[in-house]
C-alpha cells in the first residue's frame, strides 16, 4: 500500500475506533466526558494533516487538486473546527457525531481513488486567488457539515425530551439551548466564507467551469437564504435543526462535482 | 488505632442529632478537645444535619477505653439529660470498618440521598478545620487524604451521582437540558402547591433569575412571593405572562384543563425558536398534552417527573455493588488485609452511670 492511502487508512482506522468505543461505553452507561476521548480525534487529524503535508510538498500547492484530497481536506477542516466549537461550547459528544461522517468521507474517497489521484501531481499556473478561492470554500463546508452534525445532535436530544426517555446519551448531549445556537453560529460562519470563497472568482485569472460556478453559487444562495431565516428567528428551533440537516445534503452532493480536478 | 465514633439518621432521631451537632465555626475547638482525650493522638469531627461523626487515632491497649472516654466526653460536652442519653444510640468502629465507613461517608454510599455530592465538601471542611487546628496527624492526615481519592473515584467511575432522585431535582435537571445555564431564565408558577413550590425553590436554587407567582387567593400569592423574592400576578393576569417566561409549574385545583393548546401556541410563535418547559403537577392535570406536540414546548406531568426520579434512584442502587468494589480495593491498598470482611457496626448506648453531669 501507498504512503498517502495507508496514512488516510490509518486516519479513519482511528476515528472509527473512537466512534466504535464512544458507542460501547454509551450502550453499557459508562461514558465519561474527558480527555482521553480526544485521543482517537487528535490521532485521525495527526494522519490527515501528514498526508496533506506530504501531498502539498509534492505538488508545491494547497493539496486541492482532486476529490480524493479535496475530500480528506473537508474531513481535516471539520475535526479543525471540531476542536474550536467543541471546546468553546462545551459540546460534548460532538466528537462522536463528527467522526462517523469523516470516516465516511474518506472511506468513499479511499474507495474511489484511481492512480492518477495518488500519484499524479497537477498541471497549470498557481494562482494566490484559486488557492484562497479552493481553501476557504472547503471551510465553509466543513463549517456546514458541523452545522449538520450539531442539528442531528439537536434533533436526538429533542426527540429524548419529547418522549421523556432519560438515558445515557440524554445526559451526555449538550442542552438544546446550546446546539440551537451552535447550529446558527457555524451556518453564519459558513456563509461569510463561502460568500468571501465566491467573491476570489472574480479575481482569477483561469475562469472555473461554469457548472462548477453554478453548483458553488446554488450551495451559497441556499444557505444565505437558511441564514436569513434564521437571523429572522422565524423557525422553531426544530426547524432551524432540520433545514441545517437536510440542508446539508446540497453541498454534500455537489461535493463530488465541485471539487474535481480542480 | 483508628476508631470511628458516630450518630446519624439511620440511628438517631432528628431531635437527638440536632442536640448533638457541632457548629462549622465550633469544629476545632472540638477536634482539639478530643486530641487532647487520654490516649488521643488525633481527631477530626464531622457534623452536618445526617451525622455526627468523630475521627481519631489512638494509642490505648482497648479500644474500647478509647470508645469510653468519647462517649463520656459527649456526654458531658452537649450536657444531655439521662432520659437523651438512654435513646440515644451511637456506632463505634475501629480499624479498616472506620475507614471503610470513611470511605462510604465521603463517597456519599451512606446519605440519605444515595450518591448525593454535598457530603464531600462538608468532610473536607471538618477535615481542614482540624489540620488548621493541629488535632491531625499522619495517620488521620494519611486516611482523609485516601478517602477523598475514593470519593472522586467513586463518582468518576460509577454511576453513583447520575440522575436525579427526586421530584424538584427532575426538574432542574431537565431545565438545564434544555435551556443550559437558568441564570436567565423566568418561572411562573400557577397555584401554589406544596410541591410546585419545591420544584420552583429548586430552580431558584440553581440560580433561576425570577419568578412570577400567581394564585387564586391573591393574598396567598404574595405571601409566597415574598417567601422566594418573586412577584406576585393576580389570577387572571397569568395568561400574559407566559410571554415572558422560561419554565412554566402549575398546580392549580381546577377540574379541568388550564393551560390549552390554544393559549400555548400564539405563545410560541412568539418566542420566535426559543423553549419552554412546562411543569403540571396538578391532580386533575392543568396541562393539556396535546401541547407537548408543539415544537419547542417540553410538557412533564408530576407521573412522569416521579418516573424518572425512580429510575435515578434505581440507576444509583445498581451502581452500589461497583461503588462498594471499588472501595474494598482502596482498602486493600491502603494497607487494609484483604480478607477483612465488613463488620456490623457495634451500636451502644451512652454509658449513664458514667457520667456525672453538673447542672
Amino acid at each position: 500500500m501507498d504512503i498517502p492511502r495507508l496514512l488516510i487508512v490509518c486516519s479513519t482506522l482511528a476515528f472509527l475506533g473512537g466512534v466504535v468505543h464512544a458507542m460501547v461505553a454509551l450502550r453499557a452507561g459508562q461514558w465519561r466526558e474527558n480527555r482521553w476521548h480526544l485521543v482517537p480525534m487528535a490521532a485521525g487529524f495527526i494522519f490527515q494533516s501528514v498526508f496533506l503535508y506530504l501531498r502539498g510538498q509534492q505538488h508545491g500547492r494547497c493539496p486541492l487538486t482532486n476529490h480524493f484530497e479535496a475530500f480528506i481536506f473537508i474531513g481535516w477542516c471539520i475535526v479543525l473546527l471540531y476542536f474550536l466549537v467543541g471546546a468553546t461550547y462545551r459540546l460534548s459528544l460532538l466528537g462522536v457525531f463528527t467522526a462517523p461522517l469523516i470516516a465516511f468521507l474518506q472511506i468513499v474517497s479511499l474507495i474511489r481513488a484511481g492512480t492518477w489521484d495518488l500519484m499524479t501531481d497537477p498541471k497549470g499556473p498557481v494562482t494566490i486567488a484559486g488557492e484562497l478561492h479552493k481553501t476557504v470554500a472547503l471551510i465553509a463546508y466543513a463549517a456546514f457539515a458541523l452545522a449538520c452534525i450539531t442539528g442531528v445532535m439537536f434533533l436526538l436530544q429533542d426527540r429524548l425530551l419529547k418522549k421523556r426517555r432519560i438515558n445515557a446519551l440524554f445526559h451526555q448531549l449538550p442542552p438544546i439551548n446550546d446546539l440551537s445556537k451552535a447550529i446558527v453560529r457555524m451556518v453564519f460562519f459558513g456563509v461569510v466564507l463561502l460568500s468571501l470563497a465566491m467573491s476570489t472568482t472574480f479575481s482569477i485569472n483561469k475562469p472555473i467551469t461554469s457548472g462548477k460556478m453554478l453548483a458553488a453559487w446554488i450551495v451559497l444562495a441556499l444557505y444565505i437564504i437558511i441564514a436569513l431565516l434564521m437571523w429572522r428567528r422565524s423557525l422553531s428551533a426544530r426547524q432551524t435543526a432540520w433545514l441545517a440537516v437536510l440542508g446539508f445534503l446540497v453541498p454534500l452532493l455537489s461535493m463530488w462535482f465541485v471539487t474535481g480536478k480542480i | 488505632m483508628l476508631l470511628c465514633l458516630g450518630v446519624n439518621h439511620r440511628t438517631t432521631p432528628l431531635e437527638l442529632r440536632e442536640r448533638l451537632a457541632f457548629a462549622e465555626t465550633k469544629l476545632p475547638e472540638a477536634a482539639q478537645q478530643i486530641k487532647s482525650l487520654p490516649g488521643f493522638e488525633e481527631s477530626v469531627v464531622i457534623s452536618t444535619c445526617n451525622r455526627v461523626e468523630i475521627y481519631g487515632a489512638h494509642r490505648n491497649e482497648k479500644s474500647e477505653d478509647s470508645f469510653n472516654a468519647l462517649r463520656t466526653h459527649l456526654a458531658e460536652h452537649f450536657a444531655l439529660e439521662p432520659a437523651q442519653r438512654e435513646a440515644l444510640t451511637s456506632y463505634h468502629l475501629s480499624e479498616s470498618d472506620a475507614a471503610r465507613h470513611l470511605f462510604r461517608v465521603v463517597s456519599g454510599l451512606d446519605s440519605m440521598v444515595l450518591g448525593e455530592t454535598e457530603i464531600f465538601g462538608q468532610v473536607k471542611v471538618a477535615y481542614d478545620s482540624a489540620l488548621k487546628a493541629g488535632a491531625t496527624g499522619r495517620d488521620l492526615n494519611k486516611l482523609f487524604q485516601r478517602a477523598f481519592n475514593v470519593g472522586k473515584l467513586v463518582r468518576n467511575e460509577t454511576t453513583i451521582q447520575r440522575g436525579s432522585t427526586s421530584v424538584g431535582s427532575v426538574a432542574v435537571e431537565l431545565a438545564e437540558k434544555i435551556f443550559g445555564d437558568l441564570r436567565e431564565c423566568r418561572v411562573l408558577l400557577i397555584g401554589a402547591g406544596e410541591m410546585s413550590r419545591a420544584c420552583a425553590q429548586s430552580l431558584l436554587s440553581r440560580g433561576a433569575k425570577s419568578i412570577f407567582i400567581s394564585n387564586r387567593s391573591h393574598d396567598r400569592a404574595v405571601e409566597l412571593a415574598k417567601e422566594m423574592k418573586g412577584e406576585a400576578l393576580l389570577f387572571d393576569q397569568w395568561e400574559k405572562a407566559v410571554h415572558d417566561v422560561d419554565i412554566v409549574i402549575s398546580s392549580t385545583s381546577a377540574p379541568h384543563f388550564v393551560v390549552t393548546p390554544d393559549l400555548i401556541e400564539p405563545v410560541m410563535h412568539r418566542r420566535r425558536g426559543h423553549p419552554l418547559f412546562i411543569i403540571d403537577i396538578a391532580v386533575p392535570r392543568d396541562v393539556d398534552p396535546a401541547i407537548n406536540d408543539i415544537s419547542d414546548v417540553y410538557l412533564y406531568d408530576v407521573d412522569a417527573l416521579q418516573a424518572i426520579a425512580d429510575e435515578g434512584r434505581r440507576e444509583r442502587e445498581r451502581a452500589l455493588v461497583k461503588c462498594e468494589e471499588i472501595i474494598e480495593e482502596q482498602l486493600r491498598k491502603f494497607g487494609y488485609a484483604e480478607d477483612s470482611p465488613p463488620a456490623p457496626a457495634v451500636l451502644t448506648h451512652l454509658p449513664s452511670q458514667t457520667l456525672n453531669i453538673e447542672h
